[in-house]
């Protein structure tokens, strides 16, 4: 059962006395509402951009690159899939309380909880990699040696996290999210087709060529970066964190929504910046490269900014990874777990942040590892247990006694739900295939 | 003046008549959340049970391929493996 509220402090009408507690008073509702948002907004703009990350610049941009406007569509359908998704999350963090790694340990007992636990580690250290790989090779196309580069981004990260409290923090991270309306200027710049770009985006179509092996590859590592495991961790404890109310569910359902379209809205113009490469005939091998070479046609600007966004957005993505990794680390082995808390008192949640971040660094520092291979497998990795992630999701969110008749999901949240799993496990299927027989579809 | 009190929270313990309060979520009473520390392990069929035991497997299977996939990419199995 959902218990009342302990205590209303946003009333209308007579006066009311409240126990103290800091606020703004105001007088109209409209203010109220706007200002309410405001306090509620960030974890669903959050987790949305952040998975704008390393990765997924690279994967877009090069989907971009080798197709050009044609897997714009893609991202249209992405967008409904990924909000639906995050809205079930919104609703367990705000009525648990608790992250998504707690729930599944208490709720499906300890082998399933450490089994999702090891998965998520997994797939998010090598994710965080990937993100410093990105770094190391934006900065050596902009004559920044990585070995300073890197380590000093490592520290900023941290920083970051160990400075202070919740609020800095998510300042801090929503300022960065921000940052990335820059992609939207490299797509005007670019000068895209308006038309071919509508036509593209609301007509689905298959690429010149049809159906080929790459294709397959592409289209799942775009869905495995648009909807990652971590997301799912993430949202619920920072949720869980930021101590979001019952009254907030509309506001942060409203957050998620804008970060869905807002992040959408972005990977499309990656998508867009990867077609200008195509339109003039580049060869794609990765995003800082394509910028050097577009350089040539669009200006000195874009250049800059793809590489600039390339480190920004792996930024975003270390801090939201490294952190889904350690709430949910602190949340299964009991140990004190939050940004409002300093780190005397919260010493192992933020002591695997700063190894996460740490170790991930130190490994891009040895030389050697093939940048784009090691990012589109763990876009694929996490693509395929993406399904399985959702599947606790979902009998979390048909779990009556922990969610009563309030917050539990209705019949359509359902239909809708276990279409999304049979999809992911289609695709997930599809690339089973093409791993164990690779002639089973047309190479090119 | 008004636009400073709306930037910087204030300590409240009245509401005049017809006004709100805007209250920071860290800054709230804490909210008394579900309680499902006494709930233990949901309840589960058998078929939801095997279920699960199956999507183990699926995983771990899938891990394997994935693997295999990246390493053919690389050029780690040989030639001949491409």
């Amino acid at each position: 059962m959902i218990p009342d509220r302990v205590l209303t402090v946003s009333t209308a009408g007579a006066e009311a006395t409240l126990p103290p507690v800091r606020g703004r008073v105001v007088r109209s509702r409209w203010l109220y509402s706007v200002l309410t948002f405001l306090t509620v907004f960030g974890p669903g703009l959050i987790v949305m951009e952040a998975d704008n990350d390393a990765g997924a610049v690279s994967t877009y941009v090069q989907a971009g690159a080798q197709y050009g406007t044609r897997l714009l569509w893609i991202l249209l359908i992405l967008l409904p899939v990924t909000y639906f998704i995050q809205e079930m999350v919104v609703r367990l963090g705000i009525a648990t309380g608790k992250g998504h790694a707690a729930m599944i340990y208490q709720r499906f007992g300890r082998w399933w909880g450490m089994f999702s636990l090891v998965d998520l580690q997994l797939v998010n250290f090598l994710t965080l990699v990937t993100e410093f790989a990105a770094i190391s090779l934006a900065l050596s196309h902009m004559n920044i040696a990585p070995r300073l580069g890197v380590p000093l981004a490592a520290v900023v990260l941290i920083t970051m996290v160990l400075s202070g409290g919740y609020r800095r923090w998510e300042c801090v991270t929503v300022f960065l999210c921000l940052l990335d309306l820059g992609w939207i200027a490299i797509a005007l710049k670019v000068r895209p087709s308006f038309g071919e770009v509508f036509h593209s985006t609301f007509v689905p179509g298959v690429p010149q060529g049809g159906v080929t092996a790459s294709l397959t590859f592409l289209v799942i590592a775009i869905v495995g970066t648009t909807i990652a495991p971590w997301q799912l961790f993430f949202q619920q404890s920072c949720i869980a964190d930021k101590r979001l109310r019952f009254s907030d569910v509309k506001w942060a359902r409203l957050d998620t929504f804008l970060g869905a379209v807002f992040t959408i809205v972005v990977a499309g113009c990656m998508m867009l910046a990867g077609n200008a490469a195509k339109m003039h005939g580049l060869g794609f091998s990765d995003p800082a490269q394509m910028a050097n070479d577009l350089h040539i046609f669009s200006g000195e600007f874009v250049r800059s900014a793809i590489l600039l966004l390339m480190i920004n957005a792996a930024v975003l993505g270390t801090t939201a990874i490294s952190l889904s990794s350690s709430w949910a680390y602190g949340e299964v082995k009991g140990w004190p777990h939050s940004l409002e808390m300093p780190i005397r008192k919260a010493p192992g949640f933020y002591l695997t942040y700063v190894i996460c971040v740490g170790l991930a660094a130190a490994i891009v520092l040895i030389p050697g590892a093939p940048l784009q291979l090691i990012i589109l497998g763990v876009q694929v990795l996490a693509g395929i247990m993406l399904p399985s992630a959702i599947i606790f999701l979902q009998l979390l969110l048909n779990d009556k006694e922990v969610l009563g008749p309030q917050f539990v999901n209705r019949p359509w949240n359902n239909w809708v739900n276990w279409t999304i799993i049979i999809v992911l496990f289609i695709l997930s299927l599809i690339l089973a295939a093409q791993v164990a027989a690779p002639n089973l579809f047309p190479a090119s | 003046m008004r636009v400073m009190s709306l930037l910087r929270p204030v300590t409240v313990t009245e509401v005049p008549e017809n006004h709100f309060v805007v209250v920071h979520p860290l800054d709230d009473v804490l909210e008394e959340k579900v309680n499902s520390s006494g709930l233990g392990a949901m309840p589960m069929t058998t078929s939801v049970k095997l279920s699960l035991m199956a999507l183990r497997g699926y995983l771990i299977l899938m891990m394997l391929l994935v693997l295999y996939h990246v390493l053919d990419l690389a050029g780690a199995l040989g030639p001949h493996a491409q």
